[in-house]
Protein backbone atom coordinates (compact mmCIF):
# COMPACT_ATOMS: atom_id res chain seq x y z
CA UNK A 1 0.00 0.00 0.00
CA UNK A 2 2.58 2.56 1.05
CA UNK A 3 5.55 1.93 -0.53
CA UNK A 4 5.17 4.08 -3.53
CA UNK A 5 8.54 4.36 -5.23
CA UNK A 6 10.72 1.54 -3.64
CA UNK A 7 8.06 -1.10 -5.21
CA UNK A 8 7.46 0.96 -8.37
CA UNK A 9 4.28 0.80 -10.05
CA UNK A 10 2.99 1.99 -13.61
CA UNK A 11 2.29 6.08 -13.28
CA UNK A 12 -0.62 5.01 -15.01
CA UNK A 13 -2.14 3.16 -12.33
CA UNK A 14 -1.41 5.57 -9.62
CA UNK A 15 -2.77 8.49 -11.77
CA UNK A 16 -6.17 6.24 -12.43
CA UNK A 17 -6.18 4.88 -9.09
CA UNK A 18 -8.81 5.72 -6.19
CA UNK A 19 -6.83 4.00 -3.29
CA UNK A 20 -6.52 6.50 -0.50
CA UNK A 21 -2.68 6.01 -0.48
CA UNK A 22 -2.42 7.05 -4.23
CA UNK A 23 -4.49 10.20 -3.93
CA UNK A 24 -2.90 11.17 -0.78
CA UNK A 25 0.32 10.49 -2.68
CA UNK A 26 -0.72 12.74 -5.58
CA UNK A 27 -1.99 15.25 -3.23
CA UNK A 28 1.50 15.46 -1.59
CA UNK A 29 3.64 15.87 -4.97
CA UNK A 30 1.31 18.40 -6.49
CA UNK A 31 1.06 20.41 -3.34
CA UNK A 32 5.05 20.39 -3.07
CA UNK A 33 5.25 20.98 -6.96
CA UNK A 34 3.34 24.25 -6.77
CA UNK A 35 4.92 25.04 -3.14
CA UNK A 36 8.13 25.54 -5.53
CA UNK A 37 6.15 27.16 -8.12
CA UNK A 38 4.74 30.03 -5.93
CA UNK A 39 8.36 30.29 -3.94
CA UNK A 40 9.76 31.30 -7.45
CA UNK A 41 7.65 33.92 -7.71
CA UNK A 42 7.84 34.94 -4.05
CA UNK A 43 11.76 35.49 -5.31
CA UNK A 44 11.34 37.35 -8.10
CA UNK A 45 9.26 39.55 -5.71
CA UNK A 46 11.56 40.02 -3.31
CA UNK A 47 14.00 40.45 -6.30
CA UNK A 48 12.43 43.38 -7.85
CA UNK A 49 11.96 45.20 -3.97
CA UNK A 50 15.71 44.88 -3.79
CA UNK A 51 15.95 48.21 -4.64
CA UNK A 52 13.55 51.08 -5.33
CA UNK A 53 12.43 51.86 -8.91
CA UNK A 54 12.16 48.91 -11.61
CA UNK A 55 14.60 46.06 -11.40
CA UNK A 56 12.43 43.07 -12.87
CA UNK A 57 9.37 43.85 -13.93
CA UNK A 58 8.97 46.53 -16.45
CA UNK A 59 5.27 48.15 -14.95
CA UNK A 60 3.52 47.60 -11.85
CA UNK A 61 0.84 45.75 -13.53
CA UNK A 62 2.89 42.76 -14.21
CA UNK A 63 4.16 42.96 -10.55
CA UNK A 64 0.37 43.03 -9.06
CA UNK A 65 -0.11 40.00 -11.58
CA UNK A 66 2.85 38.15 -9.67
CA UNK A 67 1.84 38.23 -5.83
CA UNK A 68 -1.89 37.83 -6.80
CA UNK A 69 -1.03 34.13 -8.06
CA UNK A 70 1.52 34.01 -5.67
CA UNK A 71 -0.36 34.30 -2.73
CA UNK A 72 -3.25 32.04 -4.55
CA UNK A 73 -1.03 29.58 -5.37
CA UNK A 74 0.49 29.24 -1.82
CA UNK A 75 -2.72 29.54 -0.46
CA UNK A 76 -4.87 27.10 -2.07
CA UNK A 77 -2.52 24.85 -3.92
CA UNK A 78 0.24 24.49 -1.59
CA UNK A 79 -1.47 24.60 1.89
CA UNK A 80 -5.19 22.70 1.29
CA UNK A 81 -3.97 20.42 -0.89
CA UNK A 82 -0.96 19.56 1.35
CA UNK A 83 -3.25 18.92 4.36
CA UNK A 84 -5.40 17.35 2.63
CA UNK A 85 -2.81 14.81 1.33
CA UNK A 86 -1.48 13.69 4.28
CA UNK A 87 -5.28 12.95 5.59
CA UNK A 88 -5.76 11.06 3.26
CA UNK A 89 -2.60 9.13 3.49
CA UNK A 90 -3.35 8.61 7.42
CA UNK A 91 -7.09 9.08 8.01
CA UNK A 92 -7.94 5.43 7.27
CA UNK A 93 -5.26 4.18 8.33
CA UNK A 94 -6.07 6.07 11.63
CA UNK A 95 -9.83 5.14 11.70
CA UNK A 96 -9.17 1.56 10.37
CA UNK A 97 -11.06 1.38 7.96
CA UNK A 98 -9.86 0.29 4.16
CA UNK A 99 -10.21 3.47 2.53
CA UNK A 100 -11.98 6.61 2.38
CA UNK A 101 -15.28 6.76 2.73
CA UNK A 102 -15.78 7.48 -1.09
CA UNK A 103 -12.95 6.57 -3.15
CA UNK A 104 -13.85 8.50 -6.43
CA UNK A 105 -15.36 11.50 -4.92
CA UNK A 106 -12.14 11.44 -3.64
CA UNK A 107 -10.24 11.37 -6.49
CA UNK A 108 -12.55 13.64 -8.51
CA UNK A 109 -11.79 15.79 -5.49
CA UNK A 110 -8.17 15.93 -6.70
CA UNK A 111 -8.71 15.79 -10.76
CA UNK A 112 -9.89 19.32 -9.83
CA UNK A 113 -7.22 20.55 -8.72
CA UNK A 114 -5.20 20.74 -11.95
CA UNK A 115 -7.71 22.42 -13.77
CA UNK A 116 -8.18 24.85 -11.26
CA UNK A 117 -4.47 25.32 -10.82
CA UNK A 118 -4.24 25.57 -14.61
CA UNK A 119 -6.90 28.61 -14.87
CA UNK A 120 -5.11 30.82 -11.73
CA UNK A 121 -1.70 29.75 -13.84
CA UNK A 122 -2.74 30.50 -17.49
CA UNK A 123 -4.97 33.33 -16.53
CA UNK A 124 -2.14 35.23 -14.04
CA UNK A 125 -4.83 37.61 -12.71
CA UNK A 126 -3.94 41.09 -10.84
CA UNK A 127 -6.40 41.78 -8.56
CA UNK A 128 -4.64 40.63 -5.01
CA UNK A 129 -5.56 37.29 -3.65
CA UNK A 130 -8.56 38.84 -2.45
CA UNK A 131 -10.24 40.03 -5.71
CA UNK A 132 -11.60 43.36 -3.73
CA UNK A 133 -14.66 45.16 -5.64
CA UNK A 134 -14.65 47.49 -7.23
CA UNK A 135 -11.12 47.32 -8.98
CA UNK A 136 -11.89 43.32 -9.67
CA UNK A 137 -15.33 44.19 -11.20
CA UNK A 138 -14.54 47.31 -13.03
CA UNK A 139 -11.26 47.20 -13.58
CA UNK A 140 -9.21 44.19 -13.82
CA UNK A 141 -8.28 42.56 -17.03
CA UNK A 142 -10.40 39.59 -18.43
CA UNK A 143 -10.12 36.97 -19.28
CA UNK A 144 -7.46 36.65 -16.49
CA UNK A 145 -10.17 37.52 -13.58
CA UNK A 146 -12.28 35.20 -15.25
CA UNK A 147 -9.95 32.35 -15.00
CA UNK A 148 -9.41 33.26 -11.29
CA UNK A 149 -12.66 33.46 -10.68
CA UNK A 150 -13.63 30.35 -12.25
CA UNK A 151 -10.48 28.63 -11.17
CA UNK A 152 -11.19 29.65 -7.15
CA UNK A 153 -14.53 27.86 -7.81
CA UNK A 154 -13.23 24.96 -8.80
CA UNK A 155 -11.41 24.88 -5.89
CA UNK A 156 -13.40 25.73 -3.66
CA UNK A 157 -15.56 23.00 -4.79
CA UNK A 158 -12.74 20.62 -4.53
CA UNK A 159 -12.49 21.42 -0.90
CA UNK A 160 -15.69 20.90 -0.01
CA UNK A 161 -15.90 17.71 -1.66
CA UNK A 162 -12.79 16.91 0.33
CA UNK A 163 -14.32 17.99 2.81
CA UNK A 164 -17.51 16.03 2.96
CA UNK A 165 -15.05 12.87 2.92
CA UNK A 166 -12.96 13.46 5.75
CA UNK A 167 -16.32 13.82 8.12
CA UNK A 168 -18.31 10.52 6.76
CA UNK A 169 -14.73 8.83 7.02
CA UNK A 170 -13.70 9.67 10.52
CA UNK A 171 -17.80 10.42 12.00
CA UNK A 172 -19.30 6.69 9.96
CA UNK A 173 -16.61 4.72 8.91
CA UNK A 174 -14.38 3.98 12.02
CA UNK A 175 -13.77 1.13 13.39
CA UNK A 176 -17.03 0.74 15.69
CA UNK A 177 -14.27 -0.70 18.67
CA UNK A 178 -12.55 2.65 18.20
CA UNK A 179 -14.02 5.60 20.42
CA UNK A 180 -14.20 9.28 19.09
CA UNK A 181 -12.10 9.38 22.53
CA UNK A 182 -9.03 7.31 21.52
CA UNK A 183 -8.60 8.37 17.88
CA UNK A 184 -5.15 10.59 17.57
CA UNK A 185 -5.31 14.41 17.27
CA UNK A 186 -4.50 14.36 14.10
CA UNK A 187 -7.93 13.10 12.86
CA UNK A 188 -9.72 15.50 15.42
CA UNK A 189 -7.40 18.34 13.62
CA UNK A 190 -8.76 17.11 9.86
CA UNK A 191 -12.26 16.86 11.77
CA UNK A 192 -12.13 20.71 12.26
CA UNK A 193 -10.50 21.29 9.67
CA UNK A 194 -13.22 19.76 7.18
CA UNK A 195 -15.97 21.17 9.51
CA UNK A 196 -15.05 24.75 8.92
CA UNK A 197 -14.71 24.42 5.49
CA UNK A 198 -18.12 22.74 5.25
CA UNK A 199 -19.36 26.09 7.04
CA UNK A 200 -17.61 28.72 5.07
CA UNK A 201 -16.48 27.85 1.62
CA UNK A 202 -20.36 28.00 0.51
CA UNK A 203 -20.28 31.77 1.45
CA UNK A 204 -16.92 32.56 -0.98
CA UNK A 205 -18.52 30.47 -3.54
CA UNK A 206 -21.69 32.44 -3.70
CA UNK A 207 -19.35 35.69 -3.45
CA UNK A 208 -17.89 34.01 -6.30
CA UNK A 209 -20.70 33.81 -8.31
CA UNK A 210 -22.19 37.66 -7.22
CA UNK A 211 -18.34 38.47 -8.62
CA UNK A 212 -18.77 37.23 -12.08
CA UNK A 213 -22.10 38.65 -12.60
CA UNK A 214 -21.23 42.31 -11.49
CA UNK A 215 -18.21 42.03 -14.16
CA UNK A 216 -20.33 40.91 -16.70
CA UNK A 217 -22.12 43.85 -15.68
CA UNK A 218 -25.86 41.74 -15.19
CA UNK A 219 -25.80 42.58 -11.32
CA UNK A 220 -24.67 45.45 -8.91
CA UNK A 221 -24.06 43.65 -5.54
CA UNK A 222 -20.67 45.24 -5.35
CA UNK A 223 -20.93 48.05 -7.83
CA UNK A 224 -21.14 51.52 -6.08
CA UNK A 225 -22.47 52.55 -9.36
CA UNK A 226 -25.41 50.30 -9.87
CA UNK A 227 -26.30 50.52 -5.68
CA UNK A 228 -24.41 48.09 -4.74
CA UNK A 229 -21.23 47.63 -1.98
CA UNK A 230 -18.07 46.63 -2.28
CA UNK A 231 -17.56 46.32 1.53
CA UNK A 232 -20.38 43.62 1.27
CA UNK A 233 -17.76 41.85 -0.55
CA UNK A 234 -15.48 41.88 2.26
CA UNK A 235 -17.91 40.84 4.47
CA UNK A 236 -18.27 37.67 2.68
CA UNK A 237 -14.88 37.19 1.87
CA UNK A 238 -13.73 37.38 5.33
CA UNK A 239 -16.55 34.94 6.74
CA UNK A 240 -14.81 32.52 4.68
CA UNK A 241 -11.13 33.40 4.89
CA UNK A 242 -10.91 34.18 8.57
CA UNK A 243 -12.18 30.67 9.20
CA UNK A 244 -10.07 29.14 6.31
CA UNK A 245 -6.86 30.79 8.37
CA UNK A 246 -7.55 28.07 10.75
CA UNK A 247 -8.21 25.39 8.28
CA UNK A 248 -4.50 26.20 7.59
CA UNK A 249 -3.32 26.09 10.56
CA UNK A 250 -5.44 23.00 12.11
CA UNK A 251 -4.09 20.62 10.32
CA UNK A 252 -0.06 21.92 11.18
CA UNK A 253 -1.35 21.82 14.76
CA UNK A 254 -2.74 17.96 13.91
CA UNK A 255 0.71 17.17 12.67
CA UNK A 256 2.66 18.81 16.20
CA UNK A 257 0.75 16.51 18.06
CA UNK A 258 1.96 13.66 15.78
CA UNK A 259 5.48 14.26 16.38
CA UNK A 260 6.23 15.98 19.80
CA UNK A 261 5.20 12.72 21.68
CA UNK A 262 6.53 10.29 19.48
CA UNK A 263 10.01 12.04 19.26
CA UNK A 264 9.92 13.40 23.28
CA UNK A 265 8.77 9.64 23.60
CA UNK A 266 5.76 10.30 26.38
CA UNK A 267 2.47 10.37 25.71
CA UNK A 268 0.56 13.84 25.07
CA UNK A 269 0.72 15.76 28.10
CA UNK A 270 -3.34 16.30 28.16
CA UNK A 271 -5.61 14.76 25.09
CA UNK A 272 -8.63 16.07 26.44
CA UNK A 273 -7.51 19.60 26.18
CA UNK A 274 -6.27 19.22 22.66
CA UNK A 275 -9.51 18.06 21.87
CA UNK A 276 -10.92 21.24 23.38
CA UNK A 277 -8.65 23.70 21.99
CA UNK A 278 -9.99 21.90 18.59
CA UNK A 279 -13.52 22.42 19.32
CA UNK A 280 -12.75 25.80 20.51
CA UNK A 281 -11.00 27.21 17.61
CA UNK A 282 -13.37 25.98 15.15
CA UNK A 283 -15.86 27.79 17.26
CA UNK A 284 -14.10 30.65 17.40
CA UNK A 285 -12.71 30.77 13.88
CA UNK A 286 -16.51 32.58 13.10
CA UNK A 287 -16.39 34.91 15.24
CA UNK A 288 -13.66 37.18 14.22
CA UNK A 289 -13.56 37.64 10.43
CA UNK A 290 -14.13 41.45 10.53
CA UNK A 291 -11.28 42.65 12.22
CA UNK A 292 -9.78 42.67 8.68
CA UNK A 293 -11.97 45.49 7.90
CA UNK A 294 -11.24 47.73 11.20
CA UNK A 295 -10.12 50.58 8.93
CA UNK A 296 -13.88 50.34 6.61
CA UNK A 297 -15.41 52.88 8.97
CA UNK A 298 -17.03 50.25 11.48
CA UNK A 299 -18.86 51.22 14.66
CA UNK A 300 -17.05 51.18 17.79
CA UNK A 301 -19.56 48.48 19.19
CA UNK A 302 -19.15 46.54 15.87
CA UNK A 303 -15.05 46.44 15.96
CA UNK A 304 -15.32 45.72 19.96
CA UNK A 305 -17.10 42.75 19.31
CA UNK A 306 -14.79 41.77 16.57
CA UNK A 307 -11.78 42.04 18.88
CA UNK A 308 -13.43 40.47 21.83
CA UNK A 309 -14.08 37.59 18.83
CA UNK A 310 -10.54 37.38 17.53
CA UNK A 311 -8.67 37.73 21.18
CA UNK A 312 -10.80 34.49 22.28
CA UNK A 313 -8.61 32.36 20.22
CA UNK A 314 -5.70 33.28 22.32
CA UNK A 315 -6.27 30.77 25.08
CA UNK A 316 -6.79 27.62 22.86
CA UNK A 317 -3.85 28.53 20.66
CA UNK A 318 -2.00 29.22 24.27
CA UNK A 319 -3.35 25.96 25.37
CA UNK A 320 -1.91 24.02 22.27
CA UNK A 321 1.39 25.21 23.24
CA UNK A 322 1.31 24.57 26.82
CA UNK A 323 0.41 20.84 25.87
CA UNK A 324 3.40 20.50 23.58
CA UNK A 325 6.05 21.59 25.91
CA UNK A 326 4.64 19.60 28.79
CA UNK A 327 4.85 16.77 26.56
CA UNK A 328 7.95 17.59 25.98
CA UNK A 329 8.57 18.34 29.60
CA UNK A 330 10.27 15.54 31.49
CA UNK A 331 11.03 13.70 28.01
CA UNK A 332 13.96 12.05 26.44
CA UNK A 333 14.03 14.17 22.70
CA UNK A 334 15.65 12.84 19.95
CA UNK A 335 16.50 15.61 17.57
CA UNK A 336 15.81 14.34 14.31
CA UNK A 337 14.32 16.56 11.56
CA UNK A 338 10.84 15.91 11.90
CA UNK A 339 11.46 18.03 15.23
CA UNK A 340 13.87 20.33 14.88
CA UNK A 341 11.24 21.66 11.96
CA UNK A 342 8.27 21.65 14.42
CA UNK A 343 10.00 23.54 17.52
CA UNK A 344 11.67 26.08 14.80
CA UNK A 345 7.68 26.18 13.67
CA UNK A 346 6.62 26.66 17.59
CA UNK A 347 8.79 29.38 18.31
CA UNK A 348 7.72 31.16 15.09
CA UNK A 349 3.91 30.65 16.08
CA UNK A 350 4.69 32.78 19.22
CA UNK A 351 5.99 35.69 17.50
CA UNK A 352 3.25 35.66 14.73
CA UNK A 353 1.15 35.48 17.65
CA UNK A 354 2.49 38.00 19.22
CA UNK A 355 2.44 40.50 16.11
CA UNK A 356 -1.41 39.11 15.68
CA UNK A 357 -2.85 40.35 19.22
CA UNK A 358 -1.29 43.96 17.95
CA UNK A 359 -3.63 43.05 15.05
CA UNK A 360 -6.87 42.46 16.41
CA UNK A 361 -6.66 45.46 19.10
CA UNK A 362 -8.97 47.84 17.10
CA UNK A 363 -6.62 50.65 18.04
CA UNK A 364 -3.43 49.64 17.23
CA UNK A 365 -4.69 48.23 14.04
CA UNK A 366 -4.88 51.34 12.48
CA UNK A 367 -1.22 51.65 12.49
CA UNK A 368 -0.38 48.37 10.99
CA UNK A 369 -3.60 48.14 8.60
CA UNK A 370 -2.45 47.87 4.76
CA UNK A 371 1.47 48.10 5.75
CA UNK A 372 4.08 45.51 5.40
CA UNK A 373 3.66 44.66 9.11
CA UNK A 374 0.43 42.54 7.94
CA UNK A 375 2.20 40.93 5.19
CA UNK A 376 5.32 40.00 7.59
CA UNK A 377 2.42 38.83 10.18
CA UNK A 378 0.56 36.41 8.18
CA UNK A 379 4.10 35.37 6.27
CA UNK A 380 4.99 34.57 9.94
CA UNK A 381 2.05 32.33 10.28
CA UNK A 382 2.31 30.51 6.80
CA UNK A 383 5.99 30.16 6.49
CA UNK A 384 6.45 30.14 10.48
CA UNK A 385 4.40 27.43 12.21
CA UNK A 386 2.14 26.16 9.03
CA UNK A 387 5.15 25.26 6.46
CA UNK A 388 7.87 24.16 9.10
CA UNK A 389 5.30 21.35 10.40
CA UNK A 390 4.52 20.12 6.99
CA UNK A 391 7.98 20.09 5.98
CA UNK A 392 8.93 18.14 9.02
CA UNK A 393 5.99 15.94 8.53
CA UNK A 394 7.46 15.18 4.77
CA UNK A 395 10.28 14.04 6.17
CA UNK A 396 8.19 12.48 8.96
CA UNK A 397 6.29 10.48 6.03
CA UNK A 398 9.37 9.94 3.88
CA UNK A 399 10.05 6.63 5.11
CA UNK A 400 6.31 5.36 4.94
CA UNK A 401 5.78 6.92 1.37
CA UNK A 402 9.28 6.28 -0.09
CA UNK A 403 10.62 2.98 2.29
CA UNK A 404 13.73 4.81 2.25
CA UNK A 405 15.29 7.57 4.52
CA UNK A 406 16.28 11.10 3.71
CA UNK A 407 19.48 12.34 4.35
CA UNK A 408 19.27 13.66 8.04
CA UNK A 409 22.27 16.11 7.78
CA UNK A 410 21.16 17.99 4.29
CA UNK A 411 17.48 18.28 6.14
CA UNK A 412 19.31 19.95 9.22
CA UNK A 413 21.19 22.34 7.24
CA UNK A 414 17.78 23.01 5.54
CA UNK A 415 16.32 23.85 8.83
CA UNK A 416 18.22 26.23 10.01
CA UNK A 417 18.84 28.03 6.17
CA UNK A 418 15.27 27.90 6.79
CA UNK A 419 14.84 29.04 10.12
CA UNK A 420 17.42 32.12 9.61
CA UNK A 421 15.60 33.09 6.19
CA UNK A 422 12.09 33.26 7.46
CA UNK A 423 13.37 35.33 10.66
CA UNK A 424 15.19 37.66 8.51
CA UNK A 425 12.93 38.19 5.47
CA UNK A 426 9.15 38.30 7.69
CA UNK A 427 10.66 39.60 10.77
CA UNK A 428 12.01 42.60 8.62
CA UNK A 429 8.61 42.89 6.93
CA UNK A 430 6.82 43.91 10.79
CA UNK A 431 9.69 47.27 11.06
CA UNK A 432 9.05 48.00 7.40
CA UNK A 433 5.12 47.95 8.25
CA UNK A 434 6.14 50.57 11.16
CA UNK A 435 7.93 52.82 9.24
CA UNK A 436 4.91 53.81 6.76
CA UNK A 437 5.90 50.99 3.68
CA UNK A 438 2.09 50.15 2.45
CA UNK A 439 2.27 46.32 1.36
CA UNK A 440 1.10 45.31 -2.56
CA UNK A 441 3.91 48.22 -4.00
CA UNK A 442 6.07 48.09 -7.25
CA UNK A 443 8.09 51.04 -6.02
CA UNK A 444 9.13 52.60 -2.55
CA UNK A 445 10.34 55.90 -1.44
CA UNK A 446 13.91 55.80 -1.63
CA UNK A 447 14.91 56.12 2.08
CA UNK A 448 18.12 54.82 4.11
CA UNK A 449 15.49 52.52 6.70
CA UNK A 450 13.58 51.25 3.49
CA UNK A 451 16.12 50.70 1.11
CA UNK A 452 18.44 48.59 4.11
CA UNK A 453 15.39 46.79 5.30
CA UNK A 454 13.87 45.44 1.93
CA UNK A 455 17.50 44.42 1.13
CA UNK A 456 17.44 42.38 4.57
CA UNK A 457 14.43 40.76 3.58
CA UNK A 458 15.44 40.40 0.38
CA UNK A 459 18.70 38.58 0.95
CA UNK A 460 16.86 35.96 3.76
CA UNK A 461 14.55 35.43 0.64
CA UNK A 462 17.57 34.10 -0.99
CA UNK A 463 18.81 32.31 2.29
CA UNK A 464 15.36 30.35 1.47
CA UNK A 465 15.88 29.59 -2.01
CA UNK A 466 19.27 27.65 -1.40
CA UNK A 467 17.08 26.10 1.79
CA UNK A 468 14.79 25.04 -1.01
CA UNK A 469 17.26 23.72 -3.23
CA UNK A 470 18.84 21.59 -0.48
CA UNK A 471 15.04 20.60 0.11
CA UNK A 472 14.44 19.67 -2.97
CA UNK A 473 17.46 17.80 -4.15
CA UNK A 474 17.10 15.56 -0.76
CA UNK A 475 13.72 14.46 -1.99
CA UNK A 476 14.88 13.41 -5.58
CA UNK A 477 18.05 11.68 -4.59
CA UNK A 478 16.75 10.12 -0.99
CA UNK A 479 13.25 8.82 -3.04
CA UNK A 480 15.58 7.16 -5.90
CA UNK A 481 19.05 6.10 -4.35
CA UNK A 482 18.29 6.75 -0.23
CA UNK A 483 19.50 4.36 2.19
CA UNK A 484 16.41 1.77 3.23
CA UNK A 485 14.98 2.68 6.28
CA UNK A 486 14.10 0.56 8.71
CA UNK A 487 10.51 0.36 8.34
CA UNK A 488 8.98 -0.77 11.66
CA UNK A 489 10.57 1.96 13.81
CA UNK A 490 12.77 4.53 10.85
CA UNK A 491 14.04 7.23 13.63
CA UNK A 492 15.16 4.63 16.34
CA UNK A 493 12.58 6.22 19.09
CA UNK A 494 11.54 3.09 20.13
CA UNK A 495 7.47 4.14 18.92
CA UNK A 496 4.90 2.26 16.83
CA UNK A 497 5.21 3.72 13.48
CA UNK A 498 2.23 3.84 10.85
CA UNK A 499 1.57 0.48 9.72
CA UNK A 500 3.21 0.19 6.52
CA UNK A 501 2.14 -3.38 6.03
CA UNK A 502 -1.43 -3.28 5.46
CA UNK A 503 -2.30 -3.97 2.18
CA UNK A 504 -5.34 -2.74 0.34
CA UNK A 505 -6.41 -3.98 -2.95
CA UNK A 506 -6.40 -0.63 -5.35
CA UNK A 507 -9.42 0.33 -7.10
CA UNK B 1 10.14 12.96 36.32
CA UNK B 2 7.55 15.87 35.64
CA UNK B 3 8.02 18.92 36.99
CA UNK B 4 4.22 20.22 37.45
CA UNK B 5 5.32 23.57 40.07
CA UNK B 6 7.79 24.66 37.80
CA UNK B 7 5.27 24.67 34.92
CA UNK B 8 2.73 26.28 37.62
CA UNK B 9 4.73 28.96 38.28
CA UNK B 10 5.24 29.88 33.97
CA UNK B 11 1.14 30.02 34.11
CA UNK B 12 1.08 32.02 37.41
CA UNK B 13 3.90 34.76 35.26
CA UNK B 14 2.32 34.09 32.05
CA UNK B 15 -0.96 34.97 33.58
CA UNK B 16 0.13 38.16 35.56
CA UNK B 17 1.61 39.63 32.19
CA UNK B 18 -1.60 39.38 30.36
CA UNK B 19 -3.08 41.23 33.58
CA UNK B 20 -0.51 43.71 32.95
CA UNK B 21 -1.25 43.97 29.21
CA UNK B 22 -5.27 44.10 30.14
CA UNK B 23 -4.29 47.56 32.66
CA UNK B 24 -2.39 49.07 29.59
CA UNK B 25 -5.47 48.79 27.31
CA UNK B 26 -7.36 50.35 30.06
CA UNK B 27 -4.63 53.22 30.46
CA UNK B 28 -4.96 54.01 26.53
CA UNK B 29 -8.80 54.81 26.71
CA UNK B 30 -8.84 57.23 29.70
CA UNK B 31 -10.70 60.21 29.28
CA UNK B 32 -8.76 63.05 30.62
CA UNK B 33 -9.28 67.16 30.36
CA UNK B 34 -5.54 67.70 29.32
CA UNK B 35 -4.53 68.32 26.45
CA UNK B 36 -4.07 64.96 24.28
CA UNK B 37 -1.87 63.83 21.33
CA UNK B 38 -3.62 61.10 19.84
CA UNK B 39 -0.68 60.11 17.97
CA UNK B 40 1.67 60.07 20.95
CA UNK B 41 -0.79 58.24 22.87
CA UNK B 42 -1.49 55.20 20.78
CA UNK B 43 2.16 54.77 20.01
CA UNK B 44 2.47 54.44 23.48
CA UNK B 45 0.25 51.89 23.77
CA UNK B 46 1.46 50.03 21.04
CA UNK B 47 5.34 50.19 22.93
CA UNK B 48 3.10 49.13 25.76
CA UNK B 49 1.55 46.43 24.74
CA UNK B 50 4.84 45.18 22.27
CA UNK B 51 6.92 45.07 25.64
CA UNK B 52 3.67 42.69 26.93
CA UNK B 53 4.19 40.63 23.70
CA UNK B 54 7.98 40.13 24.23
CA UNK B 55 7.97 39.55 28.12
CA UNK B 56 5.75 36.53 27.79
CA UNK B 57 7.35 35.41 24.22
CA UNK B 58 10.63 35.99 26.17
CA UNK B 59 8.96 33.44 28.65
CA UNK B 60 7.59 30.32 26.38
CA UNK B 61 10.95 31.09 23.97
CA UNK B 62 12.84 30.66 26.55
CA UNK B 63 10.99 27.82 28.60
CA UNK B 64 11.15 26.16 24.51
CA UNK B 65 14.87 26.93 24.95
CA UNK B 66 15.29 25.14 28.34
CA UNK B 67 13.22 22.44 27.31
CA UNK B 68 14.74 21.25 24.19
CA UNK B 69 18.28 21.82 26.09
CA UNK B 70 17.65 19.91 28.90
CA UNK B 71 15.28 17.28 27.79
CA UNK B 72 17.55 16.30 24.61
CA UNK B 73 18.60 12.61 24.32
CA UNK B 74 22.35 13.57 24.55
CA UNK B 75 22.15 15.63 28.03
CA UNK B 76 24.17 13.88 30.54
CA UNK B 77 20.76 13.40 33.08
CA UNK B 78 19.09 12.05 30.24
CA UNK B 79 21.45 9.16 28.61
CA UNK B 80 19.82 6.41 30.97
CA UNK B 81 17.40 4.08 29.19
CA UNK B 82 13.72 4.83 29.74
CA UNK B 83 10.98 2.64 28.78
CA UNK B 84 8.61 3.52 26.06
CA UNK B 85 5.24 5.06 27.58
CA UNK B 86 2.45 2.41 26.78
CA UNK B 87 0.02 3.36 24.69
CA UNK B 88 2.01 6.25 23.37
CA UNK B 89 -0.48 9.21 23.14
CA UNK B 90 -3.54 7.71 22.27
CA UNK B 91 -1.99 5.91 19.45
Amino acid sequence: MVLEVRKPRPLWEILFSTHHTDIGLLYIIFSITLFFLGGALAISIRTELFLPGAQLFDDSNTFHRVFTVHGTTMLFLWVIPFAAGIGNYLIPIMVRYKDMAWPKLNAVAFWMLPVGAALVWLGFADTGWTAYPPYSILRAPGPAAEMWIFGLKILGISSILGAINFVVTILRMKHPDLPMMKLPLFTWAILSTSLILLMSMPTFTAALIMLYTDRLGVSGFFNPAMGGDPIAYQHLFWFTFHPEVYVFVIPAIGVIYEIIPKFSRKPIFSYTSGITAFILLTIVSFASWAHHMFATGMSFSEKTVFMIGTLAAVPASAMHIFNWIATMWGGRIRFRAPIAFVVGGIILFFLAGAGGVVNSAMPLDFLTHDSYWVVGHMHLFLMGIITFAFVGFIFYLFPLITGRMYNERAAMVQFWLMFIGVSLVFITQHLLGLYGMPRRVFDYVPVEPLITMNQISTVGAYILLVAMGIFLFNLIKSAGWGKPANMEDPFGIQEKYYDYRRREPHH
Amino acid sequence: MVSYSALILILVAVAVLTLLGVDSAVFGQETTQRYLSARIEIWALFYRLMVVAFVIGAVVMGTMTYVVWRFRESHPKNRADITPAAGGAHH
